[in-house]
């Protein structure tokens, strides 16, 4: 994962909480029927639109330990810690 | 060793060799004099130190200083904390507290008395410590810093774990471990803090401020492992305390171990027994979340196939009771509507029908007196025509439908009288062809008729017939 993904692929999905509170709502408002076909249709989309969402920001994070110095700036972390020796060069590219 | 005085009986020996005779001469000193260099020698002497001891007399004058004696089981000493230094103590010294203070000897002359100005005082000892844990919990309690509505859910997945701890104990290691256990590609940034001894505290607040300004941080781990009650100190510091309650994101403490308690713990959103819990508790299992996710996912597929076969099985009866082939995702869809057009079809189709049948009764009546073949012909059209319109208005035409109208046509067509005169029957006029002779009486002989036949006609004479006036029924014609 070299680049951090899109941090919203969609604009009315606000965090993966939000997009997890929601599934959980469609999936549970479609098993309770009673809800017009195109409706319902919809909900569908929308719900696989959410899991797709919650999938690509679990995978989204980057696998890093950096440390911030007294001077405020990131260095990766010695790998005696743990961290993967990833040298991923610019430890300040999220900024 | 006071046993000395208390012998009387037994006069001391003199353990020391009798003093060398030394000519020195006579200095007489005034009291004054004595005194500045008594203040000289003890104030240069004891300008910094560090004393221990218990309080007592403690009182506070309305000029805001405090006097107080200072007394161990075998001394005493008065002392002095002005307003300025007493302000900054961070417990209130009362009488019996064992403490450490810190001044300087200075020497009143007036009243022959020395004493300790004291500039920082700090409790001394677990039951004095324990009395500013409780003093400042107290005190950040009162001021609302522990209220349970203060507390903010932890994000469900941080994006950047921020951790403030030292990178030497088996803290930073235990969280990491457990991070990548839980989740793989966890984000974490560290800042490095001391964690006990002087300037810990400050340190600390620094880290914590500094960290939860770095982007995407949004979660804070605070704490450091087990140790004694003074190495944990620095988490009971008013600095950290109030750095952790102004932290801009939330916070878990993770002090020491389980039955450590530390004012940090009371401020921070959540307060985790150990550093490994703290990681557990920052991030649920990756797993987890993909498991329920799955989940989810899963029951929003089987609801959605429920559905549908649940249309499909409702569609099969509609298609079932109206006899449709084909069309099922109309059907589907607008189940109602199918049944309205099916409905008006079958109108459309019975008017069509009877009117066709009043169509043939006027023909047949009219049969006599008109061209039939042309006739027949033109009805022909218009029946092909019409039921060229059906067949376009209705474009899932009913199988029926058709099969009745052809059916319809053929009958027309059986009982057309050019069908009877192609099984050999023939239609007789008159000379003029104005009239169809149905009574041989009416025809004298000699006279000239027609005789219409399947194909062609015949102009007769008449030769001459029987008058009789009984209708003989037609015989069958005899097979050609």
């Amino acid at each position: 994962m070299a680049t951090n993904p899109a941090d919203h692929m969609d604009p009315t999905i606000k965090d993966f909480e939000a997009a997890l509170t929601e599934l959980d709502s469609i999936v549970k408002k479609l098993e309770e029927g009673d809800i017009p076909l195109e409706q319902s249709l919809q909900l569908f989309e929308r719900g696989v639109q959410l899991s797709r969402f919650c999938h690509a920001r679990l995978e989204e994070a980057e696998r890093r330990i950096e440390i911030l110095n007294e001077r405020g700036q990131l260095q990766p972390a010695p790998s005696s810690l743990g961290s993967d020796a990833t040298a991923t060069g610019q430890t300040s590219s999220q900024k | 060793m006071s046993s000395l005085f208390d012998l009387p009986f037994e006069p001391p020996e003199d353990p020391q060799p009798p003093a060398e005779p030394v000519p020195e001469p006579r200095r007489i000193l005034t009291v004054s004099q004595l005194t500045a260099r008594i203040r000289n020698l003890l104030e240069e002497q004891f300008f910094e130190i560090w004393v221990e001891g218990e309080l007592s007399n403690c009182k506070v004058w309305t000029s805001g200083h405090m006097y107080f004696t200072l007394k161990d089981r075998d001394a005493q000493i008065k002392g002095v904390m002005f307003g300025s230094s007493l302000r900054l103590l961070r417990f209130k010294p009362q009488d019996g507290l064992r403490v450490v203070a810190r001044g300087r000897v200075s020497v009143y002359g007036p009243k022959g008395e020395y004493q300790i100005a004291c500039e920082h005082m700090e409790p001394e000892g677990l039951g004095a410590r324990q009395l500013a844990f409780e003093q400042l919990k107290e005190r950040l309690s009162a001021s609302g810093m522990f209220d349970p509505q203060r507390k903010r859910p932890l994000p469900a997945l941080p994006r950047k774990i921020g951790v403030v701890t030292s990178l030497d104990g088996a803290a930073i290691r235990d969280i990491i471990k457990v991070l990548r256990r839980r989740y793989a590609n966890a984000h974490v940034v560290i800042r490095p803090t001391r964690v006990q001894g002087e300037g810990a505290a400050m340190d600390i607040m620094r880290g914590i401020r500094a960290i939860s300004r770095v982007p995407g941080v949004d979660v804070l781990i605070i704490g450091r492992g087990g140790g004694s009650i003074e190495d944990l100190w620095a988490f009971n510091e008013e600095v950290v305390a109030r750095a952790i309650a102004g932290c801009p994101v939330p916070t878990i403490s993770a002090v020491g171990h389980e039955t450590d308690v530390t004012i940090a713990d009371f401020v921070a959103d959540l307060r985790a027994p150990t550093p490994s819990a703290a990681a557990e508790m920052v991030v649920s299992r990756k797993d987890d979340f993909c498991a329920r996710i799955d989940r989810l996912s899963q029951r929003l597929g089987a609801t959605m196939d429920a559905r549908v076969h649940r249309l499909e099985a409702r569609l099969r009866t509609l298609e079932a009771r109206s006899g449709y082939a084909g069309a099922h995702g109309r059907i589907a869809m607008r189940s109602r509507h199918a049944a309205e057009l099916s409905h008006e079809l079958r109108r459309v189709m019975r008017a069509q029908l009877a009117r066709r049948e009043r169509v043939y009764h006027a023909l047949r009546l009219k049969l006599e007196t008109f061209d039939l073949r042309r006739r027949l012909e033109s009805i022909r059209t218009r029946l092909v025509a019409a039921d060229g319109q059906l067949a376009a208005a209705f474009t899932n035409t009913h199988h029926a439908h058709d099969a009745r109208l052809r059916d319809a046509v053929a009958r027309l067509e059986s009982l057309s009288p050019l069908a009877v005169l192609a099984r050999g029957y023939a239609v007789c006029w008159d000379a003029g062809r104005t009239r169809i002779i149905r009574d041989a009486s009416t025809v004298a002989v000699g006279e000239t008729v027609r005789v219409t036949l399947q194909r062609g006609e015949l102009e007769c004479d008449v030769r001459g017939g029987s008058a009789s006036a009984a209708t003989q029924p037609p015989a069958e014609p005899a097979p050609r």
